[in-house]
């Protein structure tokens, strides 16, 4: 439960870290995203029910955080991101047995696939809302390069998190040594 | 699937039928509740972002410090010798204003505001501002610097505001170019790659001819912004298949925005 707490702190305060961390532009501007990578990391080391308090946290806060209403109507409606890290979470968690392996490298290949799919659900919904779609060269980095990044970041986080869950005794633990 | 999952999932479907189903308002109160909530922890983080990037631009060696030093000794004695000529012609203005009986010109009522973060998601381009309602800020009022338009306010919660962006793709700004009769409809890009967003600037008639270096200034059609604020200068026009389109560099450079201000009536 400690861990669970721990977790859920974390995606706060790695979801206002995401606020000062500006855009790569030697990566057509593509953001940095951090919570995906912990909130999948969840998805992983957390049973169904707290997986499900895990991801509606950080779904609302995406939501609160950058939703916009404009000229009177929602853009994309509030508790779509909740939607859409359940979708992603939930085949995180299908995956659970491996990660109870200690197979560290199926967290990082699905986090970075993950957020990017996140990025590409969130702008076919605004693209739909706003009545046209296009897919040029920046768009694609724009939803590629943060799943990029979040790959990269993901064995860092994995350790990381590793460490935090034995420091705080939590049971789920993979069984095999640490990357 | 155990109880325990059963119970969890179906409060999880709940919630988010409750949140889905939010219509402006309710998201609207929503959103600005959590961002009252979580307004400390911006203000320190910027406070923070703040420190760290002045201490990096702090250090500098010495041959900088002493350039810059004669540069500014240079620029301030040109600045001064510029105020001495302007403190005559200020006080011959207003002898004749006073003669003339003038009225004062209708100004903005403004409320400064600084810049706490920028760009926090990938498919808006916002920035948040450290006032809000106790200031008298409300949403859908223009937001200026004292080179020109940078957009509007959405959401507003007690002490914190969202700016949109003039270079959002839904930030919609009626304009004219000067010198001509033309009117036309600037937005941003949905995406931009570069350093720098450009605006487009929609809707001109085929024949416009607009050249590089023609400034934009806001209409007023729409009631949102006042007319006359710069919006940015043409940087090249196109002829489409319906229309004539130019696109704009921004006034403001958005990328850099630290201080602006809030139009929140005139005076």
């Amino acid at each position: 439960m400690i861990f669970f707490c721990v977790l859920m702190v974390l995606v706060f305060v790695a979801q206002i870290a995401e606020f000062f961390i500006p855009p790569l532009d030697w990566m057509s501007n593509a953001h940095v995203y951090i919570t995906p990578v912990l909130v999948f990391y969840g998805a992983m080391a957390l049973p169904l029910p707290l997986m499900l308090v895990l991801v509606f946290w950080a779904g609302f806060l995406l939501d609160a955080l950058t939703a916009q209403v404009i000229g009177g109507r929602v853009e994309i409606s509030f508790g779509s991101s909740i939607l859409l890290y359940a979708v992603l979470a939930g085949i995180m968690h299908g995956l659970r047995p491996l990660f109870a392996r200690g197979r560290w490298e199926v967290h990082c290949i699905m986090s970075g696939v993950c957020t990017s799919a996140l990025l590409l659900g969130q702008y076919l919904m605004l693209s739909f809302r706003r009545g046209s779609i296009f897919f040029s060269r920046e768009v694609w980095w724009q939803i590629g390069g943060p799943g990029l990044l979040a790959m990269i970041m993901a064995p860092l986080v994995f350790w990381a998190l590793h460490w935090l869950a034995r420091a705080t005794a939590y049971p789920y633990l993979p069984r095999r040594g640490l990357i | 699937m155990s109880r325990t999952s059963i119970v969890a999932l179906v409060l999880f479907v709940a919630g988010l039928g409750y949140l889905l189903s939010l219509g402006v308002g309710g998201t609207r109160k929503l959103q600005s509740s959590v961002y009252q909530y979580i307004a400390p922890f911006l203000s320190s983080g910027a406070g923070l972002q703040k420190q760290i990037t002045s201490v990096r631009s702090n250090l500098k060696s010495l041959d900088d410090l002493q350039a810059e030093n004669s540069s500014l000794r240079l620029e301030n004695r040109s600045l001064k010798a510029t105020n001495q000529a302007l403190l005559g012609v200020e006080h011959e203005v207003n002898r004749l204003r006073h003669a003339l009986n003038y009225r004062e010109r209708a100004v903005f009522k403004l409320v400064p505001a600084e810049v706490i973060t920028r760009d926090s998601s990938t498919w808006w381009r916002t920035v948040t501002v450290n006032r809000g309602k106790q200031d008298g800020i409300d949403s859908d009022m223009p937001v200026v610097t004292d080179e020109g338009l940078v957009g509007k306010t959405t959401t507003v919660s007690a002490n914190i505001t969202i700016v949109l962006l003039v270079s959002d793709e839904n930030c919609r700004v009626a304009a004219n170019v000067e010198g001509t009769r033309e009117q036309g409809i600037v937005t941003g890009e949905r995406v931009t790659g570069g350093v720098t967003p450009l605006l487009n600037l929609n809707f001109l008639s085929k024949q416009a001819n607009l050249q590089p270096g023609q400034k934009a200034y806001t209409s007023g059609v729409g009631g949102v912004f006042p007319p006359g604020l710069l919006l940015g200068t043409v940087k090249e026009f196109r002829v489409r298949e319906l229309d004539g389109q130019a696109q704009l560099t921004p006034a403001v450079d958005l990328t850099k925005l630290e201080d602006v201000f809030v139009v929140v009536g005139r005076k």
